[in-house]
């Protein structure tokens, strides 16, 4: 785990209290990276409204995605369980999970994943969501990747809560339809990407966020310029990575 | 299951106060019914749904009152206003007080003229699908105030009724009472993947290839996101339709 891109990413998970804060970068930061410094394959992350609804705002990937959105739809299954008990709740065999989550257990080993960790973003009384950790190997997450990514939930979910308190009850409504229609934008500008360039939904994502990072652009803004003929497919795709390769990266099953 | 920001766990009752309002007066469900029934069950002064005509102008579809009208048209004229920002970001404006120093700020032109037109209070809530603006919902009250939880939760169902019937109008589509609350699958992010592959093989618009997607799913009777899931996967294509199956 290296210490210095961790004490970075806690940094950084503070610092909401900025003009032009957007939850989802926020968000696909938290998700990223927990997969880049845990002992984890993918992550997935639900928040909730005034009403306690769950929705997805990030994922490491298409298949966390769709495997979150399935547990909405099915009404059953980690993340769930774990933000309505503000309770960690994990299975360290999901093949063995089928009297617990029936679906969500035949679902999650189907798309690969063996083991799983929701924690739940608390404070307090105050459950606003919770992060689901996913492993491609059975057994329980290591100690210290457990407790750091406790913290990391812990960090963010501050953070939330900081951003949020500055501001009324409504503008936390306006702030979460804002986020879900940037999601909306986000997966069109995938499909017009994957289109146009031959690419699978995952690679076009790929593509967009390293494009977004290499010039500092927020992920929607920069899906709203694709969409607009603004921003080319050709820049793209001659962007290099915006960093050096990481462990994590290395290891197919991460990506 | 219900999704928030859009007032998912209430899309049925509204449904229901619009579907009741028009067999009261046996008129068809539309835009102009959704409004009025909006005034009545939110407890607002006024109501205008506005729409984006081929020239990108804010078209005033339907207002409740005059000084609906009169508020569509001096953010046209004037070129800012809440329902201006809202379509430009496509996030909810809330303005509580329209003579607020904030708010006075933020509209130098617009806001001054409104509360001497006798609005306090304006809200405004895009009606659109990502990149896709379709219109804006637009409540005013004559007393300043933010609307409460559970009324913004309801506003936010109308505006997604509004949407629907919009899309449907935009998509060629009968105004069908069948499931109602699924029909754009917009949870579904194969929905909007497939809508952008489609923009590419045909090089046109994301509203167009929206429209075409729930037009092709609705004539071939398959659930929307099924269709979509197919486009993801590239078994069916929208440029060489003789070859889709």
């Amino acid at each position: 785990m290296g210490d210095e891109r961790l004490v970075d990413t806690f940094v950084e998970l503070a610092d909401t209290l900025i003009d032009d804060f957007d939850v989802i970068d926020f968000l696909h930061l938290l998700v990223d990276r927990c997969v880049e410094l845990l002992d984890v394959d993918a992550a997935g992350l639900l928040l909730a409204n005034q009403h306690g609804q769950l929705q997805v705002l990030a994922s490491s990937n298409e298949q966390v995605r769709l495997l979150e959105l399935f547990q909405l739809q099915n009404a059953e299954g980690p993340c769930l369980d774990a933000f309505a008990a503000g309770a960690r709740v994990g299975h360290t065999d999901l093949t063995t999970a089928g009297g617990r989550w029936p679906r969500f257990a035949h679902a999650a080993t189907d798309a690969g994943f063996t083991a799983v960790d929701a924690l739940p973003m608390r404070l307090r009384s105050e459950v606003i969501g919770a992060l689901n950790l996913f492993r491609t190997h059975p057994g329980e997450l290591n100690g210290p990747a457990l407790r750091t990514a406790q913290a990391l939930v812990a960090v963010a979910t501050i953070g939330l809560l900081q951003e949020r308190s500055i501001h009324h009850q409504e503008v936390l409504t306006a702030q979460l339809q804002t986020a879900l229609n940037s999601r909306v934008i986000i997966e069109q500008a995938k499909g017009l990407v994957a289109e146009r360039l031959d690419m699978d939904m995952q690679d076009a994502f790929a593509t967009l966020r390293d494009y977004a990072r290499a010039h500092n652009l927020k992920l929607s803004d920069l899906a709203r310029a694709v969409i607009a003929g603004r921003t080319g497919m050709h820049p793209l795709l001659t962007t290099p990575p915006p960093r050096p390769p990481s462990p994590a990266d290395s290891d197919p099953r991460a990506r | 299951m219900a999704g928030f920001g859009d007032g998912a766990s209430r899309h049925p009752q509204v449904r229901a106060w619009v579907a009741e309002r028009a067999a009261s007066l046996r008129l068809p469900v539309s835009v102009g019914l959704l409004c009025e029934t909006a005034v009545v069950r939110l407890g607002v002064s006024g109501a205008a749904v506005t729409v984006d005509n081929a020239a990108g102008w804010a078209e005033t579809r339907h207002t409740t009152d005059t000084l609906s009208t009169r508020l569509a048209e001096l953010q046209v004229t004037v070129g800012e206003g809440p329902c201006t920002d809202a379509h430009r970001a496509g996030s909810l404006v809330l303005v509580a007080d329209l003579d607020s120093p904030a708010s006075q700020r933020r509209w130098p032109l617009f806001a001054p003229l409104a509360v001497d037109a006798g609005a306090c209070a304006l809200f405004a809530l895009p009606l659109c699908v990502g990149t896709i603006q379709v219109g804006i919902l637009a409540l005013h009250q004559l007393k300043p105030g933010q609307l409460t939880a559970p009324t913004l939760t309801d506003a936010l169902a109308f505006a997604a009724l509004a949407r629907r019937l919009l899309l449907d109008e935009q998509a060629g589509l009968p105004n069908t009472d069948g499931d109602p609350a699924d029909a754009l699958a917009l949870h579904s992010p194969q929905v909007h993947q497939a809508t952008g592959m489609i923009a590419a093989q045909l090089d046109e618009p994301m509203q167009d290839a929206f429209s075409r997607l729930r037009a092709r799913a609705f004539t071939s009777q398959q659930p929307l996101a099924e269709l979509a899931a197919d486009v993801v996967a590239r078994r069916v294509r929208f440029d060489h339709p003789d070859e889709a199956t």
